[in-house]
């Protein structure tokens, strides 16, 4: 059984919805996502639903391995490849075969890889290391990562024909912040699971002031980090302790966490006086209308951001949103260099 | 600018059996949406649209009749249109679809990989689009 895919916010009920529609199509799928928000579990959720659910499942964490292990890890080897290749190792890849083959990290993985992942996408057909021998493999790539691929690929660190041919389809699992709904389901689901585990007198729910801090609470580990202090409270035996062991004081507004963190005073200040040099407070003067004007876009562009990606890139309910025209928000994206973060 | 406005004679967008064509208009990006949504009600096309992947390929599961034709952008979020043209060739034989792309981005081969019948590169005009449709649409009904 997939371990389920838990919450009744709108973002993960449509993302149950959108598995249901796309999982027999086997077409590549990119999971992205901060750490801990249950990218593989989507990645099992998609492997359950689809044709392929009584074939393999194999999870490769290409950030764990160095790069020759890694490659020789997906695409096997043949006896005699490399010292201590005494016998020959079939690749996860072949392994996979009209299964799921689970790229965990994908944006971990060297470039020289990406070239040998990118063919395997495109024929089906890869060579284990030291053969000479093609070897086919039918695996439903799915892949995941809780980094920016665009932004990579525009720093050069991952292949942009691979980006394409892996986002094919994408799947974006906001983090638990922005979906605190969700947070008493899946209370009421780990208590549940881990209930044999410990005493059942000890397992209570949160009172409502704790399920409040907690919904407050920013929760930078995702479900991960939800999990574990569910198990803490349940060895401690209440959640007060629990509770107030989360570093509540340094929460942040549930709307306003990383995504706001260019406002920041002292930032803002550091940047303005690094941008303009003849600004720096150790010259004999500098101009108030400048910074001023600096300032201004810098909260314009940040704002701007996240209301586009928030209404994923919707212009016109963002200029609803904002409250300004239409030509106006085209006018500040092209001004204020705003790019789309292709990921969502 | 991402269309070239042209002047164009309107005409009717009836196919063989004196019905109007039903298209499908996926797109993101509202302002470009509408705007070949208002040029192909004009030309007589009856006309759907769909913001995103998703949309288009429930729209497609359920619109009876279904749909004459299609013309999707290819950068878009949850199923890319490359995505939606994989699945529409897989499921919806037959059906030709013309893939819009985007600035500065570079799907193309992949759209004509999953076989796209047409691709365009914005800026294009609509009389282009429209020079394409038609053709698409006149080998769709001589078969």
């Amino acid at each position: 059984m997939p371990p389920p895919l838990i919450g009744s916010s709108k973002s993960i009920e449509k993302i149950r919805e959108f598995i249901d529609h796309i999982a027999d199509t086997g077409l590549n799928v990119l999971i992205t996502g901060e750490s801990g928000v249950g990218k593989e579990v989507v990645a099992q959720s998609l492997y359950y639903k689809s044709q392929r659910k009584n074939k393999p499942f194999i999870k490769v964490n290409c950030a764990a391995l160095p790069e020759g292990l890694l490659e020789s890890e997906l695409f096997g080897y043949e006896r005699g490849a490399f010292t201590g290749a005494v016998q020959s190792k079939r690749g996860k890849f072949e392994l996979a075969h009209q299964g799921v083959i689970f790229l965990d990290e994908i944006g971990d993985m060297p470039r020289p890889l990406q070239a040998k992942l990118l063919r395997v996408l495109q024929s089906g057909e890869f060579a284990p290391l030291g053969s000479e021998k093609e070897v086919t493999a039918d695996a439903w790539v799915i892949a995941s990562t809780n980094q920016n691929l665009g932004e990579n690929v525009k720093k050069g660190l991952f292949r942009e024909d691979l980006y394409y041919r892996l986002n094919i389809i994408k799947i974006y699992i906001p983090p638990l912040r922005n979906r605190p709904e969700d947070i008493p389901t899946l209370i009421d689901y780990f208590i549940e699971k881990y209930a044999s585990q410990f005493d059942r007198n000890k397992i209570s729910k949160p009172d409502a002031d704790a399920m409040e801090k907690l919904m407050a609470y920013s929760w930078p580990g995702n479900v991960r980090e939800l999990q574990s202090i569910l198990q803490s409270s349940m060895v401690i035996g209440n959640w007060e302790e629990v509770v107030d062991d989360l570093s509540i004081k340094d929460k942040p507004d549930v709307n306003s966490a990383p995504d706001h963190k260019g406002l920041d005073k002292s930032l803002i200040v550091d940047t303005l006086f690094d941008l303009k040099n003849e600004n720096s407070p150790g010259h004999a003067s500098f101009s108030l209308k400048k910074i001023r004007k600096e300032t201004m876009n810098i909260i314009d562009k940040e704002v701007i951001s996240y209301v586009l990606n928030q209404t994923g890139w919707n212009r016109t309910k963002a200029s609803k949103i904002l409250q300004i025209s239409y030509k106006t928000l085209l006018y500040k994206i092209s001004d204020l260099d705003i790019k789309q973060q292709r990921e969502l | 600018m991402l269309i070239k406005i042209e002047k164009t004679n309107y005409d009717s967008g009836l196919n063989k059996m004196d019905k109007p064509s039903k298209l499908l208009i996926v797109d993101d990006d509202e302002e470009i949406q509408s705007t070949l949504k208002d040029f192909l009600i004009k030309k007589g096309y009856e006309v759907f649209s769909a913001s995103d992947g998703l949309e288009g390929l429930k729209l497609l599961e359920t619109e009876e009749p279904g749909f004459d034709l299609v013309i999707t952008d290819l950068v878009m979020p949850n199923i890319s249109g490359v995505g939606l043209i994989a699945i529409i060739k897989k499921k919806f034989t037959g059906l030709p679809v013309i893939a819009i792309t985007g600035w500065g981005e570079h799907p193309e081969a992949l759209a004509s990989e999953v076989q796209a019948d047409q691709v365009l590169e914005k800026p294009f005009g609509l009389s282009e689009l429209e020079k394409s449709l038609k053709k698409l649409l006149s080998s769709k009904f001589d078969i």
